[in-house]
Formats: structure tokens, sequence, C-alpha cells
């Protein structure tokens, strides 16, 4: 990806600064071209589905991820690391009862290992401002109508942990196979503004 | 003082927009941001909690009327200012001081 | 900074706390809307370098315990029946008063 937008003045002022940054020998063009690769291919919510669905057909898994995902993600050949300093995974189960969202009210911290690149609404002013104090407005906003028997736990990522909301599984897919269960997940699952 | 950055439970920002399958980056000049804080990052250059304050500096109608990206190339441009000037070469050692480098 | 330079945990998982109301200059991770507000150690996540002192360039930055917090909408809002988490740092909180209101009151000494 080579910057071709030249009557942007943004994009002007981007190669300008890449200019001067490679000029400076703080990076270089193949590093940037490799940390691009790498985000838009590695980074992808079916890693977080894949887990999900281990977790929803291997009981013991489900354990290990709940108490220490950071250990129980190599499993499936996934892992923490990779990201641009050290981080803390919890992963946060939906029961009948309890329903999990996520959020960052300060900036945008998001598992993007698990969960891919971030939607904008995920960054706007508009999410971050309201739902920790609406979030069963917000929710219903997503088409999310949850009754209200179930308590709803907001979980704003604030320092070094990343969170993921492991979805429950959805009645009828006792048959179903770990892929086809992993199709039946979605980005927005993982986040909690959907029921899977 | 709050930073204008700290919008949890305020009111006003309006409505959500969910834009449906969107794509990672709404033009490539975003995806060579994204990049080129990646590398600085990894290199050391500076912290994901520098690059942070960088952007929660910036003055608040700036920040407001400024998309998601143009935040980081503000933040980047702040954060590598006089590090790149005078052909210092490395420049490892070269701090951008607490209240520098605004605007 | 190593092991040797790590804050011991002043907190456990159950104990009330109150995070600092004040308001700080420089980059924090404490959001305004937590501030002076007690709520519930839910976990120990480890020591992590503290946000405040690594944005702030200080030399030898703080490793500090850091905590998932729980909070009650309505303690925080004034309504609401759901809580909201946050991971805090060790030196953004202090014991709550243990003494005035019980647990179910919503009430909180000022």
């Amino acid at each position: 990806m080579s910057g071709t937008h030249t009557g942007n003045p943004l994009a002007a002022r981007v190669r300008r600064l890449e200019e001067r940054l490679i000029g400076a020998g703080l990076v270089d063009e193949a590093e940037l071209d490799a940390v691009l690769t790498r985000f838009l291919q590695g980074a992808s919510p079916l890693n977080g589905a894949r887990v999900t669905a281990r977790a929803w057909s291997d009981p013991d898994f489900r354990e290990r991820l709940l108490a220490d995902a950071g250990a129980a993600l190599p499993e499936l050949g996934l892992g923490t690391a990779g990201g641009l300093q050290a981080q803390r995974l919890g992963v946060v189960a939906n029961t009948p009862t309890r329903h999990n969202v996520l959020v960052c009210t300060l900036c945008s911290c998001y598992p993007i290992g698990l969960l891919g690149p971030s939607p904008s609404w995920y960054k706007s002013e508009a999410y971050r401002s309201r739902v920790v104090r609406e979030p069963r407005a917000v929710l219903a906003e997503f088409g999310l109508h949850l009754p209200e028997e179930v308590e709803i736990t907001v979980w704003d990522s604030s320092a070094e942990s990343r969170y993921m909301v492991l979805p429950e599984r959805p009645p009828g897919t006792e048959g179903m196979t770990e892929s086809e269960l992993a199709g039946l997940v979605t980005r927005e699952g993982l986040i909690g503004t959907a029921s899977v | 003082m709050s930073r204008v950055n700290d919008v949890g439970g305020q009111t006003g920002f309006g409505r959500l927009e969910i834009e449906r399958d969107e794509p990672p980056f709404s033009a490539d000049w975003e995806a060579r941001v994204y990049a080129l804080n990646a590398a600085l990052v990894r290199r050391g250059v500076y912290t994901l909690h520098e690059f942070r304050d960088a952007i929660e500096r910036m003055p608040p109608q700036e920040y407001l009327a400024a998309s998601y990206y143009e935040r980081w190339l503000r933040a980047i441009e702040t954060l590598t200012e006089g590090r790149t000037g005078g052909g210092t070469g490395g420049g490892a050692d070269v701090r951008t001081g607490g209240g520098a480098g605004r605007g | 900074m190593g092991e040797s330079g790590a804050v011991p945990p002043r907190f456990a998982p159950g104990d009330r706390v109150r995070a600092r109301a004040g308001d700080p200059d420089g980059h924090t991770r404490l959001p305004r809307y937590a501030r002076g507000q007690t709520g519930r150690i839910v976990a120990l996540t480890g020591n992590w370098p503290l946000a405040d002192d690594v944005a702030a360039h200080r030399p030898a930055p703080r490793n500090e315990p850091v905590y998932t917090v729980a909070f009650d909408a309505r303690a925080l809002w004034g309504e609401g029946g759901h809580e909201v988490t946050l991971d805090l740092w060790q030196s953004y909180l202090e014991p709550a008063a243990e003494s005035a209101a019980g647990p179910a009151a919503g009430e909180e000494p000022v």
C-alpha cells in the first residue's frame, strides 16, 4: 500500500512525515509494509470466534480460558504476544443472568488480535460516553434487547488488560462441529453489542 | 484539569452511527499512519502512554474536530518533532518534554 | 524495574476502596466519572508500570499492582442497575471508610 491520494492534504502531510522519519532512520519502508500486512492478515474476529467455539465445545478449556486467557490461548496457536506492548487478556463470560459489554472511555483500547480492526463506532465519543451510563439503551440501538432480569457489566479498559466477551452458546446448536460453531460468532458478539 | 478525551458519562455527543461491514481503513493515508505508529512504538521511539498523552494534549476544539487517525497523525508529529530536524542522527535520547510540542 | 522494584499489593478481592478524588495535571488512567467513588476490588491483575509516570518520562516509573474495581451505576450516575469495572493502579485507590454505610446502603460518606 503506497500513498496515492495526492490530492488529499492529509495524505500529503502523512507522506511528508513518513519521508522525514525514514530520512532520520527512525522507520523504514519495508518495516511499514510488514506492520500493515501483519495487521490486515493476522488480526481478525475469526480468532475470537475460534476461541469461543472451543470454549463451547470443551468445558475444561472454557475453565482454563476464564481463569487465565493468556495461558489458554496458545492451545489454539494464538497468543497475546505480538502486541505493541505487554498486555493481559481477560475473557468474561455471559450467562443467563449476566451480560458483559466492552468499552474504552479514555481512548480506544481493544483486543485487536482476537477481534480484528476496531469498528468506528467503538472509537466514537457517542459510544464511549454513553455505554458506561446507559448500556441498556445503547445495546437496544444495536438491536440487542436484554430481558430486565439480565444484569449488565460494562468493562472500561483503563490499564493493561484487554477483554473479550465469551457469548452464550445459542440453543439448538448441539450437533454442530467446532468450525460450524465458530461461524455463528460475530465481532459484535465478542464486544458484547450482540448476543453471539 | 480533566482532558478532552475523558468522555465517559458525558452527554451531548449525539447518536451512535453504526456502519456495517466497514473496511479497516477508510483511506490509504490512515493505514500509513497506523503503520508509522506501530513501527515507532516497536522501535522504542516512544511508548503508547506517551502517544496517548500526546493525543490528549491536543487543544479540545482540535481534538473534537479531528478524525480518529488525524489525532494519531498529530500525536506522531508532536512526539517526533525535534528528533528528525537538524540531522542529529539517532536522536534516541531526545525527549520532548511534558508540555512541549503542542500545535 | 523487575520484581524487586514491584510495589506490594495493599488490597485484596472483596475490599471496598475509594478512587482518588483529585484532578491530576498530566496523563492519568483514572476517568473523571470514577473519582471520589467507592467500589469493590474484583481481582488483582498483576503489577504494571504506572501510566502517569511513563507518560511523564519519570526515570523509574512506579511498578504498582493494578486491580479490577467494580462500581455500581447508582453510585456513579444516581441511577441504573448495572455495574462498571475499571482497571486501576494502586495509587489511584485508598481504603473506603468502613464505618457508616452497610453493604446494602446506597449512600456513602463523603
